[in-house]
């Protein structure tokens, strides 16, 4: 077991060390700001947001907040930035040390397959989860340098209104973050599967985000509706449940489940694949 | 210490490896000669695991290299054609990553092999400030961390510059001599094999043509030149006679069996043919490379 941790501390600090891992988190940041920036000196969307609560009963300063602000950022990262970086992340993991050699120079040593890729999926794993929650945390940092702190309003038209204080809104925020965490994982996974037969990284990378977004846009599609819930988007998007009134925890739970499955399943292709394979120069 | 009996592999319909044998003892520095594409580094894969061996059998240290990886590995270290490592971490973390893919490695391990290459002062500078040379250095460390009874180099010169191959030709041989290891050496550059080698496996389109010693190759060897007043007569009487097989290049014939050059001379001076020579060309590892590839057709 301690071997296990050491390699796998190993792995984190190739990881972290590389300096292209942190131009994607830069991308996060600076688009964290440009949505705030946007939000404070722009009329669109937060008057959108005061017409809405103030149609409904509610008093717009209490909501106009740096927990609604910081959520009202979730969105775009979530759809758009965040598949790109995880599966960026993903198909770099095996298939640039392949292309680089260093996979050559691994596995000329006493250790297995399986768990190399137990090692590397893992050190993708723990990197997924510390990106969503530093975002989290970034992005109530920059919405509270421009707006109060408040209650929570979340809302996406056609799916949800909800309206929490203070206490309650951090609450759901910091959740619907751990969830977002599976996303990043599940996609960081897909690619990751990719990155373990022979193809160069960005091809790894652009077969998951191709896998992404063709599920979201089919699933979209009217005639696919009934059938949403086969499509993989459909169960990433979990996190926009926790800011439901009440959770459908049944939902959550089903999604989750799902999620555990279709990673499982992404592993084992990505081992199998793997392992057949001859690593070559 | 390796292996490697019937061993075939093939990539799709292309034959890499075919009907491959080999056996290199403990203590050997063993050369693997072939052009580039021959299978050489093929045939090192499968010692090391990492390409899967279509048929036969492939074993090093006395375990089975598909079934017991692990066990095989524990005592094998390898050095490949570029030398390639994280180039954005520090030659010390370089070498604990890939030790501890061997096994818990202590830091006064890792001192040792650094001060063993002479890498101490710039362990902890990052790798991409690193030269060609040390960055070979570097290589063999690594390869040294598990305490290696058995060294696998795949074309470790390749890109050095000659004071760069002579290093490494230094460190090889110390590496045999100081730590007892043996070392197969693959190589399409016949002069390091022929300074490093004892014995030596030629390969060509993924078939072995040759193995044996380096003395066997020049054993091998049947020409003898002959430099006489008329060396078109001289041949065609040796070649009557049956005295020899065969003549080349206008001064080299072939002796048939069980003829000496004294019988050759004694022969031409009856004729009254004047011999102002007659030697056996010394023969070097690259004629006789060139000559075996000749006969085999397949060189590059």
């Amino acid at each position: 077991m301690t071997l296990f941790l050491l390699q796998l501390r190993n792995e984190l600090w190739k990881l972290f060390a590389k300096k292209r891992t942190y131009i994607g988190f830069a991308m996060f940041l600076l688009a964290q700001n440009v949505i705030v920036l946007m939000f404070r000196f722009t009329h669109g969307p937060r008057v959108q947001m005061e017409r809405v609560l103030e149609g409904n009963g509610y008093l717009a300063g209490q909501f106009i907040s740096t927990l609604s602000v910081a959520t009202f950022m979730l969105l775009p990262i979530a759809y758009m930035l965040l598949p790109l970086y995880a599966s960026l992340v993903g198909g770099d993991l095996v298939a640039k040390e392949a292309e680089d050699g260093t996979l050559r120079m691994i596995l000329s040593r006493p250790i297995s397959r399986l768990r190399l890729l137990a090692l590397k999926w893992l050190a993708g794993a723990l990197f997924s989860f510390v990106l969503v929650m530093a975002l989290g945390v970034f992005g109530l940092a920059f919405a509270s340098l421009w707006f109060p702190w408040g209650g929570l309003f979340v809302f996406i038209p056609g799916e949800m209104f909800s309206v929490f204080d203070a206490t309650a809104g951090a609450q759901h925020y910091a959740v619907a973050h751990l969830m977002m965490a599976t996303k990043a994982m599940t996609i960081m996974g897909l690619a990751f599967m990719f990155s373990c037969f022979n193809v160069k990284p960005a091809a790894a990378t652009i077969l998951a985000l191709s896998f992404v977004f063709v599920n979201f846009i089919l699933m979209n599609i009217p005639y696919f509706r009934d059938l949403q819930h086969w499509f993989l988007t459909y169960h990433l998007n979990l996190w926009q449940l926790m800011f439901g009134q009440p959770i459908p925890w049944w939902r959550v739970w089903q999604s989750l489940s799902l999620l555990v499955a279709f990673n499982v399943t992404f592993l084992v292709i990505g081992l199998t694949a793997f392992h057949v394979r001859d690593i070559k120069s | 210490m390796i292996e490697l009996t019937r061993v075939e592999k093939r990539f799709g319909r292309r034959l890499a490896v075919e009907d491959f044998t080999l056996h290199v003892s403990a203590g050997e520095i063993f050369g693997l000669l072939g052009h580039n594409g021959a299978g050489k580094s093929t045939a090192i894969g499968m010692m090391l695991g990492q390409v899967w061996p279509t048929a036969g059998e492939v074993r090093v240290c006395g375990h089975e290299v598909s079934r017991h990886r692990r066990q095989a590995l524990r005592k094998v270290g390898a050095i490949f054609e570029t030398p390639v490592f994280y180039d954005y971490l520090s030659g010390w973390r370089n070498l604990e990553i890939l030790s501890h893919y061997t096994g818990p490695t202590p830091p006064q391990r890792i001192r040792e092999v650094i001060d063993w290459v002479g890498l101490t002062g710039r362990e902890r500078t990052k790798v991409k400030t690193y030269s060609h040379g040390m960055r070979a250095r570097l290589a063999i460390a690594q390869a040294l961390l598990p305490q290696p009874e058995l060294l696998i180099l795949d074309e470790p010169g390749d890109g050095l510059d000659p004071e760069g191959m002579h290093e490494i030709r230094q460190t090889i041989r110390r590496l045999h001599r100081e730590l007892g290891l043996t070392i197969l050496l693959s190589s399409h550059l016949l002069n390091e094999v022929e300074q490093l080698c004892t014995r030596i496996c030629v390969m060509n389109q993924g078939r072995k043509v040759f193995e044996g010693s380096l003395a066997d190759t020049k054993r091998a060897h049947q020409w003898v030149r002959l430099r006489a007043n008329d060396f078109n007569r001289a041949a065609g009487l040796l070649q009557r006679e049956r005295l020899i097989e065969a003549t080349r290049d206008g001064e080299l014939i072939a002796l048939a069996p069980d003829v000496g050059t004294e019988a050759i001379v004694r022969r031409l001076v009856e004729e009254g043919i004047a011999v102002y020579e007659i030697a056996r060309p010394e023969q070097t590892l690259e004629t006789f490379y060139l000559e075996l590839m000749k006969r085999e057709g397949g060189a590059d």
